[in-house]
């Protein structure tokens, strides 16, 4: 792919693109055209980048396109509370125990949702993409004190962790985006490791080291470009598991209780008893989870796939 | 020689992992804010009687002492004493242990050998519309979090359906009338345990799927297989040469699911309100019972080591061309 940019200025990179004339013919964006015509080009990714997009627009605009406030209670023409109403023209999605509408309440839930997905994919990218190049690239002691550290990871288990550090250091969503981010990486970090381990034996990287190229030239310039589909998969998984892993400690209670995510409006449904007979609150928010992670993990196959056709295409 | 030396070393760094973890978790669970004598304090002892109580535990004394004294006590078999049920650590979190492995194990063997069966079909239809859209079944249930497939199951057979009942391992007159592994022979249990199960079953099945699809695309491309048709093979004996070479993936990583398995059971354990270690470790923690909450991590965590010990030991005696790390 670098191979296209040969003009070898030094200011072929992201910076040169910056110059109005060039942006267009810039490989980054030329790869980005072509990538995209690919990744639409098979239908099923197109309804889950439509899902996605749903999810998106009801995280950004949410609380403005909720036909009512979240905490709105709703009150009978006779004086009570329009407790468990089933879902109507009113009230699309019928309402709580509480009387609220929750329809309103499954748009509003949406951006804490995917924020933490969003943030904890980042995170668990982040760290993994270090650990995982440092490893793979640097090899001998830095390789073995890394991989270790994954082993040790790997030893911790996930959930009853962050119930106990939940439970001990009080909860709050940075710090539950956090603990699932520091833990997650171990998943990633050997699948990069052993992706360098490859990449870094490539003729393009041994001339680039050879000709005197500092490590940080050949990281970012010639073993990340390489990487990424795979960082993009990995950020959708991460994305996926952290709404899944939050909505799970949501569920038991371990969560901020003032930010109404879908792991909390399930875990209310749940708690309140009336779980089975209104289907249309407990329901909802489980499968607006499901949904909304799947069209996360399928984008990011796909991206996969397309990142391979293209390499397999130079 | 260099196998032999590679187990050893496996071995031994294996050993050394767990050792490493349990001493993380003693010192971790040390310098937690809060521990069991603190939470009687808030519940209105005086100071005298939160100091007689760390006396009796020992927690006053300095750390590397009762670092030392646990290493002892451990390497005797004795974790310590549960200080919510007052009763030795063992005796606590065995039996919650063996209700959680009576779910977790056959359910995660039951749905390898289903998920995998159906990898198998979807993998060895080409261009059929079940390799195409057969896929998104199983992604919806590897993407749905397993409690909510507890609901659900809960929603549509407990209570509409009124098929299974909604919780708890038995009825109490069956928990009043047996003790120990006798409960397990009631079919009060497995009628409690029917969903559940069907829990862990449905969750589980996606990894195996996914693997064993993904392998069967590959093997079914390979010379033998094409050789088998022209031999005019059935299409059943070369399903089952098919399955046997494909299975290699799904075969090694099942110890490693099945490791993590047991603190994925904990939100199941808690949608069902199944007495096993997910519950335990819920009360612990509100409790602040640290020794059981310390053994419990350690057991996962031993397990979960062991789980990936046994899969790198797996890789190499099923594919001896594995290289060897340091080699």
């Amino acid at each position: 792919m670098q191979i296209n940019d040969s003009s070898g200025s030094t200011d072929s990179g992201l910076l040169g693109a910056l110059r109005p004339g060039r942006l267009r013919d810039h490989y980054l964006f030329r790869n980005l055209r072509s990538s995209l015509r690919l990744y639409l080009s098979d239908r099923l990714t197109v309804v889950f980048l439509a899902g996605f997009v749903l999810v998106l627009l009801a995280a950004v605009f949410g609380p403005m396109i909720a036909p009512y406030p979240p905490d709105k209670v709703f009150i009978t023409s006779s004086g009570e509370i329009l407790k468990l109403a089933h879902p109507s023209g009113e009230h699309l999605l019928g309402t709580t125990a509480r009387g609220q509408d929750v329809f309103s309440r499954l748009l509003i839930g949406a951006r804490p949702t995917l924020f933490t997905g969003l943030l904890g994919g980042f995170l668990v990218v982040l760290i993994g993409v270090t650990i995982g190049v440092s490893a793979g690239y640097y090899g001998g002691r830095v390789d073995d004190v890394l991989m270790r550290l994954t082993d040790f990871v790997f030893g911790i288990p996930l959930i009853p962790t962050a119930i106990v550090l939940a439970a001990y250091f009080g909860v709050g969503t940075w710090s539950t985006i956090l603990v699932i981010g520091c833990l997650l990486w171990r998943n990633n970090a050997r699948v990069f490791r052993s992706q360098v381990l490859q990449i870094r034996e490539r003729e393009h990287v041994r001339a680039a080291q050879m000709l005197g190229a500092s490590d940080r030239y050949v990281i970012t310039r010639h073993i990340l470009p390489n990487l990424g589909g795979m960082i993009v998969l990995f950020f959708a998984l991460g994305t996926g598991l952290t709404i899944i892993i939050s909505a799970s400690l949501s569920f038991l209670g371990f969560a901020d209780l003032s930010l109404p995510s879908w792991g909390l409006m399930l875990r209310n449904a749940y708690n309140s008893g009336y779980m089975a007979s209104a289907w249309w609150w407990s329901l909802t928010s489980g499968f607006a989870i499901s949904l909304t992670v799947l069209c996360i993990f399928m984008l990011g196959r796909g991206y996969e796939r397309v990142h391979e056709t293209n390499v397999s295409e130079f | 020689m260099s196998q032999l030396y590679y187990y050893a070393r496996r071995t031994v760094v294996s050993i050394l992992l767990i050792f490493a973890i349990a001493t993380f978790l003693f010192f971790a669970f040390r310098f937690m804010p809060g521990d069991y004598a603190t939470l009687l304090l808030q519940q209105g002892a005086s100071p005298e009687q939160v100091a007689k109580v760390r006396q009796m535990w020992g927690l006053d004394q300095p750390l590397y002492v009762q670092y030392f004294k646990w290493l002892s006590n451990m390497a005797q078999g004795n974790a310590g004493m549960s200080r919510q049920f007052n009763e030795p650590v063992l005796e606590v979190v065995l039996p919650a242990l063996r209700n959680s492995l009576i779910v977790a194990l056959p359910g995660v063997l039951v749905a390898f050998v289903l998920g995998s069966l159906y990898g198998a079909l979807m993998g060895s239809r080409p261009n059929s519309l079940l390799e195409k859209y057969g896929i998104i079944p199983p992604n919806i249930v590897g993407t749905t979090p397993d409690f909510f497939i507890g609901i659900l199951l809960l929603t549509v057979f407990s209570a509409w359906l009124g098929w299974f009942p909604s919780g708890s391992i038995a009825s109490v007159d069956t928990l009043t009338s047996t003790s120990g592994w006798g409960i397990y022979l009631t079919s009060d249990f497995w009628y409690h345990y029917t969903l559940p199960f069907l829990t862990v079953v449905i969750k589980y099945m996606y990894y195996p799927t996914l693997v064993m699809r993904g392998s069967v695309v590959e093997v079914r491309n390979q010379e033998f297989a094409t050789y088998q048709r022209l031999l005019g093979l059935g299409k059943w004996r070369r399903f089952r040469h098919i399955m046997k070479h494909a299975s290699l993936p799904v075969v090694t990583v099942l110890p490693a699911v099945t490791a993590t398995s047991i603190s994925g059971l904990v939100l199941i354990e808690i949608v069902f309100n199944w007495p096993g270690i997910g519950q335990l470790l819920l009360t612990s923690v509100f409790a602040r019972d640290t020794p059981v909450i310390q053994f419990m991590f350690l057991l996962i965590a031993a397990w979960i080591v062991i789980g990936n010990f046994i899969v790198d030991i797996a890789y190499t005696i099923i594919d001896p061309r594995i290289t060897i790390e340091g080699e």
